[in-house]
């Protein structure tokens, strides 16, 4: 087991750091997406509409 | 107690860079009218317990759209401290005109003449002491762009809120009878009025203004008097003629007016001339999108799809570095052929995107974009759209999703849902990846491919204004289109610098999160399958991807484009428009090879004429507010985007080849359909109104 694991360790350790960036992104998604933040994915600050999204209507702007 | 100030004033007048200048936000500034629709607060820098409302454009306090009742409700209901009237210094006429209103309401008012430099450019000078006496407050000349005078007129507010001096008098006043009828209104009004809001709301009273919530029986009597036997007129135009007399007399005593022509004026003659407007703006969003895509934008592209994404860039380096730790090779092939072909081949569109932000927001900025509005209007009515609806086209430009939503602002309800369902039509910055693809793989970088793709998104939307138009769910009366355009100006390269950093920066975070997982999705798609009932890597042709794409390709057989990568990537286009391109860059080491010029054509005109991103549905969805029209919408795009594939296609192959089979005639059959749609007699009378109005400073 340690043999595989030490043969695998550098696998192992990008695997992880790839599934934990992924993880991020799908986390940050949802919960943007549940805020109201920037569900189209643009950017809030440079956006015209942006306090017109009706899942923003309660919210104070960013 | 915290201090409260709003920023009133006109339209456009410049009150959200001013918000911004003040409080140190980031709110969206846009050379148009009606960009700011609610109210935003922000702490004014250096006062922590001062807050600045930004409040959306109003003409005058009697409102008529759904921003202007939300300005009035502040400035009423919320009774700032003081209000911060923001006047357009170039439009002093109209813009005053609310000053008249603010004075009355009984909140202390402080002047903001913006828009300065203009007005000394023009050669007018100004007599601040003696609009500051007419008008009964505080006058300061600004100019919200260069930053000057800004914190002398802000702390002069502020100043004027600490200290509460009380009611402030009003100092205009109407013909005597009309004071005497405003008196004796508001010794009518409800106790529950506050004795300093009385004189505006026995003005409203007067006027009639069923918004205000007050009816009183009793006055109606009088007011009927002075209408029929004192003015001839309604007491809302005899208010109005009054104000703007006033309002006149005191410019006539406070400016000088230079004789020499307004720099406005001279290039409006010939931009906004009948004849040379329409060719002028085709020849400048030509050169933009010339320019942008396929000249200085593709120099930089190529750069840095050399240096960074190319073969002996980032994939090589990331490679040999992967391979040296010993990682397992099909994580080096995730993360070197998913991930980076997918990113990489989206990121490397950068710059083509940067150009044209840069000059979309130039044009916006300096006072084009609204002139376009206002230069399509006239052909969008005969179309059956308004001018209004290029306001979101013109946001649709970046991003179709604020596009959508800038349709409420059209008020007639079947102009608005055509306008949701055509605004995706024009090219969003999702889009340029794709006709950039397409144009470097397929068409050696002609000058005319990015172009035809903006025109063919102006044509689908005049085209089906057309169609739509005639049919009965549709037919409504033609309104008409009053727009402000504001003056041109140079635009500072500050705010065209943050208003393209926000585009791009939008679309490298899309490339970072969406485009990066959907890469690693395509990528083990495109890898794995089932090979005697056993799940392994297998070849590309045999993947879950190519069975999946396999099962609809056929649909697309016809517009040329029928292999399972183009219908995958179609269909991936959904999440995000990019990620056609991601997925080509994972699928495809070259991909010229991929399609023939004709169906490489036909795909670009799909996918930017069909549905587009599922957030764009969502919008869609929502400004609709109704699941049938949610669903007669996307399928209208994706018919509409089928047929002109379709003809684009089928069309070509017979000029080309000459080849003639079923589906050329089904072609000719589709096309007839489409010229009787567009050409018939509408079944219905549109009532019109030939009514195209534009005020011009």
């Amino acid at each position: 087991m340690i043999q595989w694991l030490a043969n695998n360790l550098s696998t192992i350790i990008v695997g992880t750091i790839l599934l934990l960036i992924m993880a991020a992104i799908i986390v940050t998604t949802i919960k943007n997406k549940k805020k109201g933040n920037s569900f189209c994915r643009c950017n809030c600050s440079g956006c015209s509409m942006s306090s017109h999204c009706q899942s923003r209507a309660d919210k104070p702007c960013d | 107690m915290g201090i409260r100030i709003a920023l009133a004033g006109n339209p456009n007048c410049g009150k959200t860079m001013l918000f911004n200048a003040l409080t140190g936000s980031n709110q969206y500034v846009g050379n148009w009218a009606g960009v700011t629709v609610e109210a935003k607060e922000g702490k004014m820098k250096g006062e922590r317990d001062v807050v600045i409302a930004d409040l959306p454009g109003i003409y005058s306090l009697s409102p008529y759209t759904p921003e202007e009742v939300v300005a009035r409700n502040y400035l009423i209901n919320e009774k700032p401290d003081v209000i911060l009237n923001i006047i357009d210094g170039t439009n002093l006429e109209r813009n005053l005109y609310l000053t008249t209103q603010l004075c009355e309401i009984g909140t202390p008012v402080v002047m903001a003449i913006n828009m300065i430099d203009i007005v000394e450019k023009n050669g007018d000078k100004l007599n601040l002491e003696e609009i500051s006496e007419h008008f009964g407050c505080v006058c300061f000349e600004v100019s919200a762009l260069k930053g000057t005078g800004i914190k002398k007129c802000a702390n002069k507010a502020v100043e004027i809120a600490r200290k509460n001096t009380g009611i402030p008098p009003v100092h205009h006043c109407f013909d005597d009878k009309i004071e005497a009828a405003i008196h004796l209104i508001s010794t009518m009004l409800p106790d529950s009025i506050e004795t300093k809001n009385k004189r505006f709301y026995a003005t409203k009273v007067f006027e009639r203004d069923e918004l205000i919530g007050i009816k009183i029986p009793e006055a109606e009597e009088l007011i009927c008097h002075i209408e029929n036997d004192e003015y001839n007129d309604d007491s809302e135009s005899i208010i109005a003629d009054q104000r703007y007399r006033y309002i006149t007399s005191c410019i006539d005593e406070c400016r000088v007016k230079s004789t020499k022509t307004p720099i406005t004026r001279k290039i409006d003659n010939i931009l906004t001339n009948r004849f040379l407007a329409l060719p002028i703006f085709a020849l400048i969003m030509f050169a933009v999108y010339y320019l942008s895509v396929s000249s200085i934008g593709l120099m930089l592209s190529d750069f840095v799809n050399e240096t960074i994404f190319g073969d002996n860039g980032v994939p090589m380096l990331v490679s040999d570095f992967l391979t040296s730790i010993n990682c397992a090779p099909w994580l080096t092939s995730l993360i070197v052929d998913g991930i980076l072909a997918g990113v990489g081949a989206v990121l490397g569109f950068v710059p083509q995107i940067i150009i044209l932000f840069i000059f979309l927001s130039f044009l916006e900025d300096c006072g084009y974009m609204s002139r376009i509005a206002f230069i399509l209007d006239k052909m969008f009515h005969r179309f059956g759209l308004s001018g209004k609806s290029f306001i979101p086209m013109l946001v649709g430009t970046g991003c179709g999703v604020p596009g959508v939503m800038a349709s409420r602002t059209i008020e007639n309800e079947s102009d608005r849902r055509m306008t949701v369902i055509t605004t995706t039509f024009i090219p969003c910055s999702a889009k340029l990846p794709v006709i950039a693809a397409i144009s470097a793989a397929f068409f050696g970088d002609a000058w005319w491919l990015a172009p035809s793709a903006y025109f063919i998104g102006i044509a689908a939307i005049i085209c089906s204004g057309i169609i739509l138009k005639k049919t009965r769910p549709f037919q409504s009366e033609d309104t008409p289109f009053v727009m402000e355009l504001p003056s041109y100006h140079l635009p500072s390269v500050k705010s065209i610098a943050k208003a393209t950093g926000d585009r791009v920066w939008s679309y490298i975070k899309k490339a970072g999160t969406i485009i990066l997982l959907a890469s690693c999705l395509v990528w083990f798609l495109a890898g794995y399958g089932f090979v005697d009932g056993r799940f392994t890597a297998v070849e590309m042709d045999q993947s879950i991807l190519a069975f999946l794409g396999h099962l609809i390709n056929g649909l697309f057989a016809p517009l040329g484009f029928g292999t399972w990568q183009a219908t995958v990537a179609s269909l991936l286009g959904l999440v995000a428009k990019e990620e056609i391109v991601g997925v080509f860059g994972v699928l495809y080491s070259d991909l010229s090879t991929a399609l023939t010029p004709l169906a490489a054509y036909s795909f670009l005109v799909f996918n930017l004429l069909c549905v587009p991103c599922m957030a764009a549905v969502g919008a869609i969805k929502r400004e609709m507010n109704n699941t049938k029209w949610t669903l007669f919408a996307v399928g209208y795009q994706c018919l509409f985007a089928y047929f002109v594939s379709f003809c684009i296609y089928q069309f070509g192959l017979l000029f080309t080849t000459g080849a003639v089979g079923i589906a050329t005639v089904i072609a000719f059959i589709a096309l007839a359909v489409f010229l009787f749609l567009l050409l018939r007699k509408p079944k219905y009378n549109i009532p019109k109104s030939a009514v195209n109005t534009e005020v011009v400073k």
